[in-house]
C-alpha cells in the first residue's frame, strides 16, 4: 500500500509533481503512465526517500520509507537499470544489497536463479547489455521478497520474451497480495499488466481508476452516424456537451452523446440513419487524449474531440 | 478484475527475520569495497611506494652513516627510511578514499545504497570505519615490510636496526593512521564534491600543493599564524604524527619561531581527528540534503 498525499516537487521553476493524491493498493498491479517529463519517475524516487518532497507526504504500509525497521522487505524497487556501479560482479552487488538486512547467498543465487542471469552473475556489470541490466535491476528488488514492488520502466530494453515475463511477474506478485506499481510507456503494455492505471501529465494526476474507466473516460460516449439527413440530426443534437466531427458528406461522429439517444431522436423525428456505431478507443487514443488535454489546458481552450484522427478509433469490441 | 483484496499465498516464502542493522550496513561496506578491482589496485601501490621508497632512501642512507652516530641518530634513520613514502601512500589513500563514494554517484550505485539504507549518515559512517580500518591494517604491514626491507639494507651503512625500540613503532603506528586519517577526508571530500575527478583533485591538492603554496606564503611572510595555519593543515600535522620523538624531542624538526605552534603525535592526532570530524559533519549534512 503506497499513499501519496499532496506530494509536489518542485526543481527551480519547475514542477515536477503537482499535488498529487493517489493510492496503489496490495493485490492489484497498478500502472504508472504519462508521458516523459510527466514525473512518474521523481514520484517513484520519492516513496523511496531518494528525494525530498518540496510538499506533502508518501507513505509505504503507514510509514515513511526510511522509518522501517526491515526497508527492503517493505519496499523493492527498480529505478532504472544503471543503479548499479559497473566494476562490480551481479552477484557481488546484490550480495553487498542484502549484506545491509541480513540477507544472505541463499536468497542472491535465489533472485539470480528467478531472473535467469545464472550465466552471467559472476560478470562484471559494466559488460551487461541493457536488457541483462533491467534483469539484474528486477532480481535487486525482489531481494527482499519485499511487500510493495516498484518498478520504473521494467520493460525497457527486453526482447519480447522478457516482457511476456515481466508482466507474468508482474501479475505473480500480485496475486500473492503484493502491491506492484510500475510504470511503462507501452500502453498496450499496461492494457495487458495492469488492472489499474494513473495517469499523469505535466505532474498532475489527470486519472485514478480501473483501466477500463480510465479508457471510457477519455474517450467519453461517441458515435459514429451515417446519415443522407446527417445535418438536420446534427442540429437537433447540438448542445454545449456534444462534439461534432464531420467525417465526410453524410457521416459525423459525435462526442457526448450515447447511441441510444441518437437513435431514438432520429426514430422521433423521423431521420433514415444508414449507420449508428458507439466507438471505442483504443488504450493509446485514450492516453493521448487524456495528456494531450493537460498540455492543451495551459494554452487556453480544451479539446473539442477533433484531434482524434478518424481512423485510430474501432468499432466496439474491436480492441482489447 | 475482483473487488476483493487477494490474502497473500500460503507458497510465498515466510518474510526473512532479518533486518537493516548497522553490522549489517558495515558488512555491505566490506563486500563492496573487496569486490571491486580499484580497491586492490590502489592498495597494491600504496604498499609498493611506501616500500620502494624507503628502500631507494635506506640504499642511499649512507649520507647518514656519520661515525659514532648515537643509537638515537640511527634509530631516527631508520625511523625516516619508513616513513619516508608515507606521503605517497597518503596520495593513494586518499584516491581510494574518494573513489569508495565517488564510484557510487557516478555510476548510480548510490540510488541502490540509500534505497537499502535510507539512513544515509548510518551507510555514510559504515564506508567510513570501513575506508579506515582497511587502510589502516594495509599501510601498517606495508610499513612493517618496509622496515624488515629497511633492516637489511641500512647495516651496510653501519646502521643498525633496533627492532625493540618503543618510539621506532609509535613512528609506524602513527604513519599507519595517518594515511587512515587522509583516506577518510578524502572519502568526505567525495561525498561533498561527488565528482570522482574533483574530489581526487582536491584531496591531491591537499596532501601536495597546498603545502608547497603555504611554504611560498611563508618564504614571503614570516608571521606566525601562518606559521601555525601551515603547522595544522593535514599533510603537515600527519607527518607530525609520525615523528621520530626521544625524551618529547623530534629528531627532525626545525626550530619553531617564537610563540608558534609545535605539534607533538598526540596533538597532531587531534589536529587530524578535527579535520575529519569537520569534514565529515560538512559531508553529513549535504548528503542527508540532496536528492540523489
Amino acid at each position: 500500500m503506497i499513499e501519496a498525499r499532496n506530494l509536489t516537487k518542485i526543481y527551480g521553476d519547475k514542477r515536477a509533481l503537482d499535488d498529487a493524491t493517489f493510492t496503489v493498493r496490495p493485490g492489484l498491479v497498478t500502472g504508472f503512465l504519462g508521458p516523459n517529463g510527466a514525473g512518474k519517475s521523481t514520484t517513484m524516487r520519492m516513496i523511496v526517500g531518494l528525494d525530498r518532497p518540496t510538499r506533502g507526504s508518501v507513505t509505504v504500509n503507514g510509514k515513511r520509507f526510511a522509518d522501517h525497521a526491515a526497508p527492503l522487505h517493505e519496499v523493492g524497487v527498480l529505478l532504472d537499470a544503471k543503479a548499479v556501479h559497473t566494476g562490480r560482479s551481479a552477484h557481488d552487488h546484490l550480495l553487498a544489497m542484502g549484506a545491509t538486512h541480513g540477507i544472505g547467498k541463499k536468497r542472491v543465487a535465489e533472485v539470480i536463479a528467478l531472473t535467469g542471469l545464472e550465466s552471467v552473475a559472476k560478470k562484471r556489470v559494466g559488460g551487461f547489455s541493457l536488457g541483462m541490466g533491467q534483469r539484474l535491476g528486477i532480481a535487486a528488488a525482489l531481494l527482499g521478497d519485499p511487500a510493495t514492488v516498484i518498478l520504473d520502466e521494467p520493460v525497457n530494453g527486453l526482447d519480447p520474451e522478457g516482457v511476456v515475463w515481466v508482466r507474468t511477474l508482474a501479475r505473480f506478485l500480485a496475486s500473492e497480495g503484493r502491491t506492484v506499481f510500475l510504470s511503462s510507456h507501452l500502453m498496450s503494455e499496461m492494457a495487458q499488466t495492469a488492472d489499474h492505471l494513473i495517469v499523469l501529465g505535466r505532474g498532475k494526476v489527470l486519472a485514478d481508476s480501473p483501466v477500463a474507466d480510465v479508457i471510457s473516460q477519455a474517450s467519453g460516449d461517441a458515435v459514429r452516424v451515417r446519415s443522407p439527413h446527417a445535418d438536420h440530426l446534427v442540429s437537433l443534437l447540438r448542445g454545449p456537451d456534444v462534439a461534432v466531427t464531420a467525417v465526410e458528406p453524410g457521416v459525423v461522429e459525435l462526442r457526448g452523446v450515447t447511441a441510444e439517444r441518437v437513435g431514438d431522436l432520429a426514430a422521433s423525428s423521423g431521420v433514415v440513419l444508414h449507420e449508428l456505431t458507439p466507438l471505442v478507443r483504443s488504450l493509446e487514443d485514450a492516453y493521448m487524449t487524456l495528456t494531450q488535454d493537460s498540455v492543451e489546458y495551459h494554452a487556453g481552450g480544451a479539446a473539442s474531440g477533433n484531434h482524434v484522427a478518424p481512423d485510430t478509433q474501432t468499432p466496439q469490441g474491436a480492441t482489447r | 478484475m475482483t473487488a476483493t483484496t487477494p490474502t497473500r499465498h500460503l507458497d510465498r516464502p515466510a518474510p526473512p527475520a532479518s533486518r537493516l542493522s548497522f553490522g549489517g550496513v558495515l558488512r555491505s561496506e566490506w563486500i563492496k569495497l573487496r569486490t571491486l578491482r580499484s580497491t586492490w589496485w590502489c592498495l597494491a601501490v600504496m604498499v609498493a611506494v611506501i616500500v620502494a621508497f624507503g628502500a631507494l632512501f635506506s640504499t642511499s642512507a649512507g649520507f647518514f652513516a656519520l661515525d659514532g652516530a648515537t643509537r638515537e641518530q640511527q634509530q631516527a634513520v631508520v625511523a625516516q627510511s619508513v616513513t619516508v613514502g608515507v606521503v605517497f601512500g597518503q596520495l593513494v589513500a586518499s584516491i581510494l578514499g574518494a573513489l569508495v563514494i565517488t564510484g557510487e554517484f557516478g555510476t548510480g550505485m548510490i540510488r541502490s545504497t540509500f534505497t537499502a539504507v535510507p539512513r544515509r549518515g548510518a551507510a555514510l559512517v559504515a564506508k567510513l570505519i570501513v575506508v579506515a580500518v582497511t587502510l589502516f591494517v594495509v599501510s601498517f604491514i606495508g610499513l612493517v615490510v618496509s622496515l624488515l626491507v629497511n633492516s637489511a639494507i641500512l647495516p651496510l651503512h653501519d646502521i643498525s636496526v633496533d627492532f625493540a625500540d618503543v618510539a621506532l613503532w609509535k613512528t609506524v603506528l602513527g604513519a599507519a593512521v595517518s594515511v587512515a586519517a587522509i583516506g577518510m577526508m578524502a572519502l568526505a571530500l567525495g561525498a561533498i564534491i561527488r565528482n570522482g575527478a574533483g574530489a581526487i583533485a582536491s584531496a591531491v591538492g591537499i596532501v601536495f600543493v597546498l603545502p608547497i603554496v603555504l611554504q611560498l606564503f611563508m618564504t614571503a611572510n614570516d608571521s606566525v599564524w601562518l606559521y601555525n595555519l601551515n603547522e595544522i593543515i593535514p599533510p603537515n600535522a600527519s607527518a607530525r604524527l609520525y615523528d621520530y620523538v626521544v625524551d618529547g624531542r623530534s629528531a627532525t624538526m626545525l626550530p619553531v619561531p617564537e610563540g608558534a605552534w609545535a605539534l607533538e603525535p598526540w596533538t597532531a592526532l587531534l589536529v587530524l581527528a578535527g579535520w575529519v570530524v569537520v569534514l565529515f559533519a560538512v559531508a553529513f549534512a549535504l548528503v542527508k540534503r540532496r536528492d540523489v
